[in-house]
């Protein structure tokens, strides 16, 4: 169909454009020229065949040296080459052709790039801190049936001596007024480290009750884990890991996940931090002096300088804060005069670290 | 007649393939993928990946006239999202039932239902391997022809299994034929407008590297144990448990890295043979093709990456694509005529979902 011009050309018949053609039939290039015709274009074939020709339809494909090199929607394969100079009427027709992408060749590459980071800065941010709104609207018997799923209570590596496991519930009952419905277990693993899992499942594995040095350092950790729970730090990581985290690896590919994985260790960070703070004062509540955490804190810090000196270059990478910073802060909450009373009895730490003598059968 | 000369005679053989590009020319295409990739959270990386393409397809000429390349972002975006939303949430909740069992004790059913998870990713990233070279092929133009392929690739990844079974059950030494027999299939069910690929790569001319690579890291790791063995016997006769225990950590790096270079050279070199014979066994429409690079040819290709990256401060890894994208077409060849009036547009389906597949998996098509 032919399209009528609404401003006939004012300047005089110019010479027609030379140039070849693939018609997306076969592969022979065919020599072609374009000229005007009336009041549009025409596209000429050598062995004589015409068809008109509306650049406004023409999708520019790319420049080649001296050639400019079209398409045509709907004709797949069909590519016409024309040699430069274009008559500047034909190529003030033509469409522009995409650069970056449509939508970022309209609003150009500047400004594109700075609504992408302001996007992506107020992305992060949600992700960041949604979970820390939604974690307290899930009803925590939600959670405690999640981590029963997970856990079952068949595990045979947790420990259970009568007598330790008491001693356990004990200093739970001295950290918080709501331990009770909290369970706090020893794992016979021989890693020096505690967890808290959903439903409020504190895990001490057994090389911490090992290598601490008495009962008020395990109170510190333990107070730790709780402040996790008391936080609902569980809910708010299986909300971010679950519901943002890995939707935004997956679609941001590489450069997305290594994004959203130093976001994650700085929002881990500052979780860790305020756990420490909830440990202070439950260590302060229950009269537990934090010195011996504190020290704990220190012969951490000792084995991160054997890491060569790069752990406090690398913090920024790390889901915990420096241990250095951390012996700090529970120095610094330790009050003179204070009167402290040990977490435990020195019967109760005995019949503590005995917990995993007698390993627990269902 | 139209028919195009595969090789063009004259006093110097010129390889009907060459590389126009360079990197002055690609430098701001890197630059601003890179830019809008990161300010996107990776999000653009679709689109990256087109800009790329479309530039390295239209500075490869072949014979007479350079490749385009008309995938899109937007239709690998797409793409994407449709393999994300078919496999994601099956593979994430099969994993959580895993962590589940093995947490309660029933390692068994666990460790099984974990075995089927990676007997499945093991399918499907067969199946992206082949349908991404399919993708690839039906976005590939040359004279306004483009390839592809009729076939879906689900039985193809049913062939990957039992060859790669059947390969590896002989100790791993058959897996040149797998290798060899998969090219085969691949390529096999690829066309370019209405002609089929061609592949008969034969495994045995393969073997004798393949020994080599097998047999190398094992004498390797050998011999740097008996390295150890000895610097640790003679350093604790005499001096300091501590220097001893120094002496066993030194020589083991030390042990490792050769064990680690030989294994890698060989591999190369293997792997040099394999693409210079399934590339040489390769063809359509009468044209045969050829790789050139040879062991020594990768090297210095890997050498020149890592050393770019180094020198440049990490800015070089924006080129490493490039770099081995214009090493394959250098030492690509072909021989033969191209009719061109025998040579009509393709009437294979163009696949909708892209490189889906094989970008949830992050492997490319060759």
């Amino acid at each position: 169909m032919q399209k009528v011009w609404p401003t006939p050309s004012i300047s005089a018949p110019s010479d027609p454009m030379q140039g070849w053609l693939y018609d997306g039939v076969t592969a022979v290039r065919r020599t072609v020229r374009v000229e005007r015709d009336g009041s549009g274009w025409r596209l000429l074939l050598e062995e004589g065949d015409a068809e008109s020709l509306d650049p406004s339809r023409l999708q520019p494909v790319e420049t080649r040296g001296e050639t400019e090199i079209y398409g045509w929607k709907d004709r797949p394969g069909w590519r016409l080459g024309l040699y430069k100079p274009l008559d500047p009427d034909f190529a003030a027709a033509l469409p522009r052709m995409t650069i970056y992408g449509r939508w970022i060749d309209r609003i150009g590459l500047w400004r594109a790039a700075g609504i992408g980071i302001a996007a992506s800065a107020a992305l992060l941010l949600l992700v960041n801190r949604l979970p820390d709104l939604l974690a307290p609207l899930v009803p925590f018997s939600w959670e405690q049936k999640y981590g029963d799923a997970l856990l079952g209570d068949a595990d045979a590596r947790l420990c259970a001596a009568p007598t330790g496991q008491k001693a356990l519930d004990a200093m739970a009952a001295r950290l918080s007024p709501s331990a009770g419905h909290y369970k706090v277990r020893v794992a016979d693993i021989p890693i020096v480290n505690a967890v808290a899992l959903p439903g409020g499942n504190i895990v001490i594995f057994k090389a911490l009750l090992d290598e601490a040095e008495g009962p008020d350092e395990v109170a510190g950790v333990l107070g730790h884990e709780i402040a996790h729970v008391e936080n609902r730090d569980v809910t708010r990581a299986l909300i971010r890991q679950y519901g943002f985290s890995l939707s935004l690896s997956a679609l941001g590919g590489p450069v997305g996940g290594n994004i959203e994985t130093l976001s994650a260790a700085r929002y881990s960070r500052e979780a860790e931090a305020r756990a420490d703070g909830g440990s202070i004062a439950a260590l302060a509540r229950a009269r537990i002096s934090p010195l011996p955490t504190a020290r704990f804190f220190e012969r951490l810090a000792a084995a991160e300088k054997g890491a060569g000196g790069l752990a406090e270059p690398l913090a920024y990478l790390g889901s915990h804060p420096l241990s250095e910073t951390r012996r700090q802060r529970f120095v610094a909450s330790a009050r003179k005069g204070a009167a402290y009373r040990p977490a435990l009895s020195a019967q109760e730490w005995l019949q503590l670290r005995e917990i995993c003598a007698t390993p627990r059968k269902k | 007649m139209n028919s195009m000369e595969g090789r063009v005679a004259g006093d110097q053989p010129v390889s009907s393939f060459t590389f126009t590009g360079n990197w002055r020319e690609y430098l701001p295409i890197a630059l601003t993928n890179f830019l809008l990739t990161l300010a996107t959270l990776g999000f653009y990386r679709f689109w990256a990946k087109a800009r790329e393409r479309r530039y390295l397809w239209s500075r490869t000429h072949f014979i007479d006239d350079a490749f385009e390349w008309t995938g899109t972002g937007k239709e690998m975006f797409v793409g994407f999202l449709i393999v994300m939303a078919a496999f994601i949430p099956a593979i994430l909740v099969i994993n959580i039932l895993a962590q589940a069992l093995i947490m309660r004790g029933q390692l068994i059913a666990g460790g099984v239902l974990i075995a089927v998870i990676y007997a499945g990713l093991f399918y499907l990233i067969n199946v992206a391997l082949f349908r991404a070279l399919r993708y690839r092929l039906s976005r590939t133009w040359w004279h306004g022809i483009r390839g592809g392929s009729n076939d879906s690739g689900w039985r193809y990844g049913l062939s990957a299994i039992w060859r790669t079974l059947a390969g590896a059950a002989p100790l791993g030494l058959l897996i040149p034929w797998t290798m060899a027999s998969l090219w085969n299939e691949r390529w096999n069910a690829m066309s370019f407008g209405p002609h089929p690929f061609r592949a008969d790569a034969r495994f045995e001319r393969l073997m004798g590297r393949w020994l080599l690579a097998y047999l190398g890291p094992i004498l390797a790791g050998g011999l740097a144990a008996v390295l150890v063995a000895s610097t640790v016997a003679s350093s604790t006769s005499q001096g300091s448990p501590l220097e001893a225990v120094y002496t066993l950590m030194m020589s083991l790096v030390v042990a490792v890295a050769i064990f680690y270079v030989v294994f890698l050279f060989l591999g190369l070199c293997y792997y040099a043979l394999f693409f210079r014979t399934v590339a040489g066994s390769t063809s359509v429409a009468g044209l045969e093709f050829g790789f050139t690079a040879r062991t020594w040819d990768w090297f210095k290709l890997i050498l020149g990456n890592i050393a770019l990256v180094l020198v440049t401060l990490g800015v070089g890894a924006l080129f490493i694509s490039y770099r081995n994208y214009s090493f394959l077409v250098r030492h690509m060849e072909a021989y033969g005529l191209v009719d061109l009036d025998l040579l009509t547009q393709s009437r294979t389906k163009a696949p909708s979902d892209a490189e889906g597949l094989a970008d949830a998996f992050d492997i490319g098509a060759f």
